[in-house]
């Protein structure tokens, strides 16, 4: 018994000290003018499912909850948005060549269709998160159209 | 208790690495982009026939390029992931050599455009799973082919634009080759013959 009251106690003292690790909040009031509902016409439909499945990682603004502001979550949280915004990012996407915003299309279809995106861990904490059949299809034609508009 | 605070103290040190990681991963991009600056100092001094010239220098330094991206092709066609991988680390490298003091402003822009481009490419195949190299490999044979209409390639070197229309759900896609042999890397064993050559550069 002895002994578990000093893990516990250890476990405690760890996860108040990682409390304190800095971390940066991914947050930003503005919508920029290189946001791509400025860029393109994104119709409304496709606007809620990008904020609600993909802005949280791909754009300069997460909502966060308040489990993601403890540690270690919180780290993770910080290296997904980190990795996200630098594969896509929603809010510079006027910004991108011609020819990167072509590519990314692409890939925003294949990862779609291929329910690589969005990232399963992230669906399942955020159920509102997950792309139904029907929301996949929506946003693969939105893309589609707009890649082959690009040509 | 004092165990058990040193031990705690012992283990948090180790969850810092990670932080450290990134400070390391930020050093590396900027002795590249000191690397690049060294090159753009380079006073050009050839004379009226700088495009000519240019062209020709240019093309040796594509060769490095068209060389790695080959190399790409055939670990593909040989459903090979790991000298796919590393392929991937050779076009970054190739690029990394390219002296482009020489080229034009108007040059310049578009090369700058193509090579992000590709290097995002290149940077995905060394570290993703082939059905995801083949993905971007896709996308980095266009980015070759613009490169090559923007610069040229090695007088005696012959590229073939071969085209596969299975790909992509029957969308298709293309593959630049050094022989008319049909080998497809977007299919490997599984479809090795399949394709077609549309077009001969050089």
């Amino acid at each position: 018994m002895k002994v578990f009251k000093k893990i516990g106690l250890f476990l405690l003292i760890v996860f108040v000290c990682i409390q304190f690790i800095p971390t940066n909040r991914n947050q930003s009031t503005e919508i920029l003018d290189t946001d791509i509902t400025k860029t393109f016409k994104v119709p409304q439909n496709i606007q809620t499912l990008l904020n609600e499945s993909c802005y949280d990682c791909h754009s300069n603004n997460t909502k966060y909850h308040w489990y993601d502001k403890i540690q270690p979550a919180s780290l993770f949280v910080e290296r997904h948005i980190n990795e996200g915004k630098k594969e896509l990012n929603f809010s510079e996407f006027g910004a991108y060549s011609n020819r990167k915003q072509k590519s990314k299309l692409k890939f925003l279809i294949s990862q779609v269709k291929d329910d690589k995106m969005p990232i399963s861990s992230y669906a399942l904490i955020h159920s509102n998160a997950k792309l139904s059949e029907s929301e996949k299809k929506e946003i693969i034609d939105w893309a589609t159209t707009l890649r082959d508009n690009l040509k | 208790m004092r165990k058990i605070l040193l031990t705690t103290f012992l283990l948090l040190t180790f969850l810092f690495p990670q932080t450290q990681d990134e400070s390391n991963e930020i050093h590396i991009e900027e002795i590249n982009n000191h690397h690049n600056d060294g090159h753009g100092s380079m006073v050009n001094n050839l004379s009226e026939n700088t495009t000519k010239a240019a062209s020709i220098q240019n093309q040796s330094s594509t060769s490095e390029i068209i060389d790695a991206y080959l190399q790409l092709k055939n670990a593909l066609t040989e459903d090979n992931e790991e000298k796919a991988a590393e392929a991937g680390n050779a076009i970054l490298t190739a690029f990394s050599n390219f002296n482009i003091s020489q080229l034009t402003e108007d040059q310049h822009k578009e090369y700058v455009e193509i090579v992000e481009n590709a290097k995002e490419q290149a940077e995905h195949i060394v570290k993703s799973p082939i059905d995801h190299q083949r993905e971007h490999f896709e996308v980095l044979s266009t980015d070759i082919k613009d490169l090559i209409a923007l610069l040229g390639i090695e007088t005696g070197t012959t590229l073939y634009e071969t085209f596969c229309s299975m790909y992509n759900n029957h969308t298709g896609a293309m593959w630049l080759s050094e022989t008319e042999e049909i080998k497809n890397p977007f299919y490997g064993s599984k479809m090795l013959t399949c394709g077609k050559v549309q077009k001969q550069i050089n």
